[in-house]
């Protein structure tokens, strides 16, 4: 921002290339329009996916970005308690990126949302979003239908609803029919879930127990990889970082999810425990989580005193080293809810909460557990050349993490740097080892009992493969082609009509958490001013863009909780509104009514030149 | 892989017999007879621009992802300004003449049309008894590349497919997906000014030009190829106006220096004796 030409207010909306997202563009454009036209000198930066995470959310150099939530799923509300609080202002990642400061008690909201429960926090939490909507930090624009191509020779199972999230991808089956194995169930049943036990029966009683990790069914006299789960994507980060907790490579965290495992597991709404077996409630704050025997990919044993780590390294992850502390800059949030992790011995850990409901308590429980003697390593403080960093921060958050040591169900391969990354099945994990193990597994007391049946033995891949693709239209051709089985990253409205020629390919439309959103740095005048920005989102056609950008693909939101209307009032639903109920669009539909915008800046205190220049405002 | 190994393998077959053809009917046999008896003394003579060339090729190959960071860290992000200027004349460009055929016709002629357009005068200039032409277009190359390389990282620039997609398909790759496999391998998406593909065609065509008398059947179809190759950059919705008004200044000074750096008396001299020289003198300096 700046008052270089003359002393007309510049606008820099920092966006991501059509290839990279199809969609944020035309957002981009909308608004740097509709701008433009209300004397608003903006200016689109087309920037590449970390250069846009580096510059918003660590440096927070920017005045305006198009971008997505980073939660692939519908969320908890307390989602926002990172994003919005004013307590992370200061902080670099994905906490409170607007620089937004306590005003109108947005801080008590989310406070109190996260201590009560019941109609107390529904309260909490509908006000909260009211708030949000007068202030608009950012501006919802839409939550779209996260689309994705699939084809169903090789894998099944794939789910409508994520098929590309940790539970997705473990839900899957080997598709028995074209695999050509002696799988015979599967062919004839779409109950997946039924042919599954068949194969498994089979496989017990050809290869014995202990075979069965090492040695997968369809190896012995089959294609080597014909096992192997291809999927496609356009965003090359995954090639190059798999630093779990990285802001700037990680879009939703699907990979290093499978890299790492969680204590819980939350899918599709539903709590698994997950590297945990189980937990109880010791008093009203504190929980004893029981780990299941598990091991890292070197082979070092997973214990109590890793997860203890964890907890207190995420929060500070200069482990007390740095003057002020550096913390993580994504899971923020989920941490912030956690007062101490305590190891009470090698498999027991116990966990107090800061005073927060059962909801946040679980979601604090899912964050990647790190293995102690690889991390502990990396608190010192870090710089990398020609890199700015506003604050200090460590080893932890800048390193790509090469060659992980995770303990989640796949462990890394080999990567080639913006073309491929390869992972493989890990054998010791306990989906599949204590599945084997015994037979108690089935009569719901064995070490499975609270794993859902569509992830025991998973993985059903023997690898998972992700290649770069340069734009999402190849992404889905590779899918119709049969080079690959899937695509990970968003595919714009110009792909869709070529999944339906394609004969094989299948469209899958689930539900997202990740909204497109506006978002402003309220660091600096005049997007400081909540005035200013309220205007700024009546420049928005929400509608319109879903028609015309989206193609229909995505719903129009107030609220950056639309995923889940169960917590939305019914004055912030969208339903079958025209237009947005907090800051409704000035003008018809499609056509901005640039004179009545202008009015409105001019009734918020901003003036004009005689050619019609929105002045920047007097620091 | 196997796509890129098929569009690759598909690329060399076309454009290696493409070349044979144009060696026979353009070059001729008598010429190409020569060269092949002659092939070590010429490659010799050439080995200091040759040299310049490959070594240029190398830093490109070597540097170009980290000058591509330092572009992303300190480059001028001109998409904007670009955009400002010319609006959507790409857009327009697309919306008035994309028909299938003329998208084949682009697609074609940006991949296979391209490459025959550079790699053709290797062989034509380097069947000339004299070497200044073949040392010039060398050294012409070299300063395409290398300069090319060096306002790369200056400028941080999207194209028009990634700016304004609704207007701009990306023909190329919608039409073409395996095309895209290779361009994917070449390109960087934020490397759009200037266009590269514009100044070695317009680099050819110059030289084209300039050696008529040499080769006149030469001139038109490199003419015409280069003219398609500028256009195909614009009408697939990879670069701006902008880039092929730079590609194009970028040609015309590289042209103008390999005359400069590269004298074509002194070579006269060399060549003295060689029974070819009554065809025609070289164009001269320009």
């Amino acid at each position: 921002m700046g008052r270089d030409r003359g002393s007309q207010l510049v606008l820099e909306i920092a966006a991501p290339p059509a290839d990279t997202d199809p969609n944020a563009i035309r957002i981009a454009r909308h608004f740097a329009e509709n701008l433009n036209a209300v004397g608003v000198d903006a200016r689109i930066s087309t920037l590449g996916r970390t250069d846009l995470r580096r510059k918003v959310l660590i440096n927070h150099n920017f005045d305006a970005y198009v971008g997505q939530f980073q939660e692939s799923e519908p969320f908890d509300p307390d989602a926002m308690y990172a994003f919005t609080h004013s307590r992370f202002v200061t902080e670099a990642g994905w906490q409170n990126p607007f620089g937004l400061s306590d005003v109108n008690g947005v801080d008590e909201l989310l406070a109190r949302q996260r201590r009560s429960a019941g109609d107390d926090r529904r309260e909490a939490v509908h006000a909260l979003q009211q708030t949000l909507g007068e202030l608009q930090p950012f501006t919802v624009v839409a939550f779209p239908d996260p689309l994705t191509a699939v084809r169903e020779d090789r894998f099944e199972n794939w789910t409508d609803r994520q098929p590309l999230s940790v539970g997705g991808l473990l839900g899957l089956e080997r598709a028995g029919s074209v695999a050509g194995t002696e799988e015979t169930g599967t062919a004839d049943g779409d109950e997946t879930a039924d042919g599954n036990d068949t194969e498994d029966g089979d496989g017990r009683s050809i290869d014995g127990l202990e075979l069965l990790g090492d040695m997968p069914l369809t190896d012995d006299g089959e294609d080597a990889d014909d096992g192997t789960l291809r999927l496609v994507t356009t965003d090359e980060r995954i090639t190059e970082n798999w630093n779990p907790i990285a802001a700037e490579y990680r879009r939703y965290g699907t990979f290093t999810s499978l890299l790492y495992d969680r204590l819980a597991l939350i899918d599709d709404g539903e709590v698994v425990p997950w590297l945990a077996a189980g937990w109880e409630r010791t008093d009203d704050a504190t929980v004893e989580l029981s780990l299941r025997s598990a091991d890292w990919h070197d082979g070092e044993p997973v214990t109590a005193a890793d997860v203890a780590f964890t907890y207190e390294f995420l929060r500070d992850t200069s482990m007390g080293a740095a003057e002020t502390p550096v913390p993580t800059p994504t899971f923020r949030g989920r941490v912030s809810a956690v007062e101490s992790a305590t190891a009470v011995d090698e498999e027991t850990v116990e966990i107090a909460f800061d005073d927060v409901n059962e909801a946040v308590a679980v979601r604090a429980l899912t964050v990647p557990i790190l293995p102690e003697h690889v991390w502990a390593d990396r608190t010192a403080a870090a710089s990398i050349a020609g890199i700015e960093f506003d604050a200090e921060t460590t080893e932890a958050v800048v390193t790509n993490n090469e060659d992980p040591v995770g303990n989640g169900p796949v462990r890394f391969v080999e990567a080639t740097p913006e073309e491929s990354v390869t992972f493989e099945r890990n054998p010791d994990h306990f989906l599949r080892r204590s599945a084997d193990d015994g037979a108690t597994s089935e009569d719901g007391t064995g070490p499975l009992a609270e794993i859902p049946e569509r992830f025991r033995r998973k993985p059903a891949f023997d690898r998972l493969t992700i290649e770069v693709m340069g734009s999402d239209i190849a992404a889905v051709q590779a899918v119709g082609d049969g080079f690959a089985d899937a695509t990970v990253s968003s595919l714009g409205p110009d792909s869709v009509t070529r999944i339906g020629r394609e004969a094989d390919a299948r469209l899958v439309a689930g539900q997202s958490g990740g909204f497109y959103h506006i978002g402003y740095n309220a660091r600096r005048a005049p997007l400081s001013n909540p005035r200013f920005r309220a205007v700024l989102a009546s420049l928005v056609d929400k509608q319109r863009l879903v028609d015309v950008a989206f193609d229909g693909y995505a719903e129009p939101a107030a609220s950056p909780l639309a995923a889940t209307p169960e917590w939305v009032p019914a004055a912030l639903r969208w339903d079958d509104r025209e237009t947005d109920p907090v800051q409704p669009f000035v003008g018809e539909s499609g056509s901005l009514d640039a004179e009545a915008a202008r009015d409105r800046l001019r009734e918020a205190g901003y003036r004009y030149d005689e050619e019609g220049r929105l002045l920047a405002p007097n620091p | 892989m196997s796509r890129l190994l098929s569009v690759v393998s598909s690329l060399a077959l076309w454009v290696s017999s493409a070349l044979l053809v144009a060696s026979v009917a353009i070059v001729g046999p008598r010429r190409l007879y020569d060269l092949w008896n002659d092939a070590r003394r010429r490659l010799w003579e050439i080995r200091v621009p040759f040299a310049g060339l490959v070594a240029v090729l190398i830093a490109s190959a070597v540097g170009r992802s980290s000058l591509q960071t330092v572009s992303e860290l300190f480059g001028l992000r001109l998409t904007w300004a670009i955009y400002a200027l010319e609006g959507n004349f790409v857009a327009w460009l697309q919306t008035t003449f994309a028909t299938p055929q003329v998208t084949m016709y682009f697609s074609s002629v940006y991949v296979y049309g391209y490459v025959f357009l550079v790699a053709f005068p290797f062989i034509a200039y380097l069947a000339l008894p004299r070497a200044a032409t073949i040392k010039r277009l060398l050294v012409a190359y070299a300063l395409n590349y290398g300069v090319g390389l060096a306002l790369y990282t200056v400028v941080f620039a999207h194209g028009p497919r990634n700016v304004i997609p609704e207007m701009v398909t990306s023909l190329l790759f919608t039409h073409n997906p395996d095309f895209m496999a290779l361009t994917g391998e070449v390109n960087e998406p934020a490397n759009v000014f200037p266009s590269l593909h514009t100044s070695l065609s317009v680099t050819v065509a110059t030289f084209a030009v300039l050696t008529r008398r040499k080769y006149p059947l030469w001139t038109p179809i490199a003419v015409w190829l280069a003219a398609s190759v500028v256009v195909a950059t614009m009408y697939l919705g990879i670069h701006w106006l902008t880039d092929v008004v730079g590609g194009t200044a970028l040609a015309l000074g590289s042209v103008y220096l390999s005359y400069r750096f590269v004298d074509g008396d002194a070579d006269r001299a060399e060549a003295d004796d060689d029974p070819d020289r009554s065809e025609g003198g070289e164009a001269t300096s320009g």
